[in-house]
């Protein structure tokens, strides 16, 4: 084998590498006759073929695959000798592989950067850290009670009013141009269903104008459906429902006391309040982690500045480029996007994929250099809180994962990253700083 | 028979002669002759040693020397309980002139 090193660029190496011939048939005949060996063929016996009529008959088949074997043992060898770390797949290009000749390539790689460790310490970082109040714990209960509210019979003959629940049967009808109704349309049609007077859900204007109506009452209300309504046939159309009012109701929010706590599963009502701050707690940390995650990567991509692999941002470019083009065709961009011309667009994505690659690779290296491993209990956990996700197909999802390899390594990244995380915020410089749980979210919701 | 008044020489149709050769025979014993400048030929049942002759001359432009031919009896199988016979065929050993070959794997033009 002859390797010629041809110009290097950056991180780019390219290699002429030819192999002889002679390896080739040597390499080539070794197979047919193995093959031979037990080659079954009408007319002769078992493993007598003659070689020269198995080679007529499977030397091209093998042909191939012998090139294909000595392209990928050469490539091998090439890296390994000059102790190379690729950081993509090699790029190979035949450039002479005929029949009884040299086989003769060209293969291009791209080496993975040296990583230069940076210094964790001098990373200063603020952690922001909240702690639920009363006012949380009651805005979350008010939300609870708004969810399990009940209805009950208003017992007075009034008209319904705002907030009231009025059960009704209603039937629509589109409108044509000459003002006459058509037919009833498929789906505007109901009976005895609550409504909320004055509520949202429905097409504008619908529940407002039930405002008024008493039990038996019965009542031709017009509105419009908006331009963009589900139903394409009914969008942006005017139409007419015959209300027919049955019942009137009100809403009941339910009190905060033992008997509510009870329902959603707790003692009373001081265990419901421990329960709900020890949420809104794990929620807080999260939310802190999330932003200190964040405040550290962006530190790190800041101190580091190795030069990426082409080839790997072009590849996530190219992923991340796929779903905004699907965006923009769709014309469902981020605000933030819309004013964009595409080529500061593709700029734009450009940066972030080489900002992600770039992390990528930075937190491999300092996971690699302090031997930060993912445990296989740790695998097992992830496994079975990815399983508890199925509700009663959690041994499917066990199976699942033991017979697709690569699944569980979709696990593990996830995994190391935050372990890497960890390891770093050890080292680095955070500050504590208490802030109101409002900053949090809010900041967060960015 | 009139194909023996003109022994040497044959005047056969292209269609005839690809109507003669039916097929190479590749077995172990086949292969074997090719050593000898032999090549073994699936043949018409009618046809004669003159015509194979001149069917392989024309067709895989070589000079033959000599034509050996065998009647292969079909072997009496049974099938559900009856008998039955497959056909006869003939089998045509082809001798070429030294130093010349036919390469089988590349069929007929």
């Amino acid at each position: 084998m002859q390797v010629t090193e041809l110009p290097a660029e950056g991180l780019k190496r390219a290699f002429q590498v030819v192999v002889p011939a002679a390896s080739l048939a040597e390499r080539r005949d070794a197979r047919l006759k193995k093959l031979g060996a037990e080659l079954r063929l009408p007319g002769f016996r078992p493993g007598k073929v003659p070689p020269a009529v198995v080679k007529a008959r499977y030397g091209q088949a093998v042909a191939g695959e012998v090139l294909e074997e000595s392209v990928n043992e050469a490539t091998r060898q090439v890296i390994s000798d000059r102790g190379l770390r690729p950081a993509l797949q090699p790029k190979i290009e035949l450039v002479n592989y005929s029949e009884g000749a040299d086989l003769e390539y060209k293969l291009d790689l791209e080496l993975l950067p040296e990583i230069p460790m940076p210094e964790f310490a001098g990373i200063t970082l603020e952690r922001e850290k909240a702690a639920p109040g009363e006012a949380e714990v009651d805005e979350f209960l008010a939300t609870m009670r708004e969810r399990l509210a009940g209805t009950e019979d208003v017992a007075e003959a009034r008209p319904a009013a705002k907030g009231d629940v009025l059960v009704c049967d209603f039937e629509g009808r589109l409108k044509n141009e000459d003002g006459s109704l058509a037919e009833p349309f498929q789906g505007g049609t109901a009976s005895d269903m609550p409504i909320e007077v004055g509520g949202t859900g429905f097409i504008p204007g619908f529940t407002e104008q039930l405002e008024g109506m008493s039990p038996g009452e019965k009542k031709d209300i017009e509105v419009a459906f908006p331009e963009g309504y589900q139903a394409a046939e009914l969008a942006g159309k005017p139409a007419v429902f015959a209300i027919t009012a049955k019942a009137l109701k009100t809403k009941v929010l339910p009190e905060v006391n033992d008997e509510f706590a009870k329902r959603l599963g707790v003692e009373d009502v001081a265990a419901l309040r421990a329960r709900v701050t020890e949420n809104l707690q794990r929620e807080y940390d999260a939310l802190s982690r999330m932003k200190v995650k964040r405040a550290l990567l962006d530190a790190l991509s800041e101190r580091a500045s190795f030069t990426v692999p082409e080839g790997m941002v072009d590849a996530e470019f190219s992923q991340i480029w796929q779903r905004v083009e699907a965006d923009l065709k769709a014309g469902n961009l981020d605000d933030e996007d819309k004013d964009k011309d595409e080529a500061t667009l593709k700029a734009d994505y450009r940066a972030i994929a080489e900002r992600r690659i770039r992390l990528g690779l930075l937190l491999s290296e300092i996971g690699r250099t302090n031997n930060i491993q993912v445990s296989n209990d740790e695998l097992a956990n992830a496994m079975r809180t990815e399983a508890s996700r199925y509700p009663g197909q959690e041994k499917q999802v066990i199976e699942f994962f033991r017979n697709n390899p690569q699944a569980v390594d979709g696990l593990r990244a996830p995994i190391f990253e935050e372990k890497v995380v960890d390891f770093v915020l050890e080292l680095a410089q955070v500050n504590e700083k208490q802030v109101a749980p409002k900053d949090l979210t809010a900041a967060a919701a960015e | 028979m009139s194909e023996a008044v003109a022994k040497t020489g044959v005047q056969l149709s292209a269609e005839r002669m690809y109507q003669v050769i039916v097929s190479p025979v590749v077995t172990e014993k086949a292969t074997r002759l090719n050593e000898f400048s032999q090549v073994t030929f699936r043949v018409a049942l009618d046809a004669t040693k003159p015509e194979i002759k001149a069917a392989v001359e024309k067709l895989f432009s070589v000079k033959v020397e000599a034509v050996n031919t065998v009647v292969m009896k079909g072997k009496t199988k049974r099938f559900r309980g009856r008998e039955g016979r497959r056909s006869d065929w003939k089998k045509a050993v082809v001798r070429l002139q030294a130093g010349q070959t036919i390469d089988l794997t590349t069929g007929l033009a």
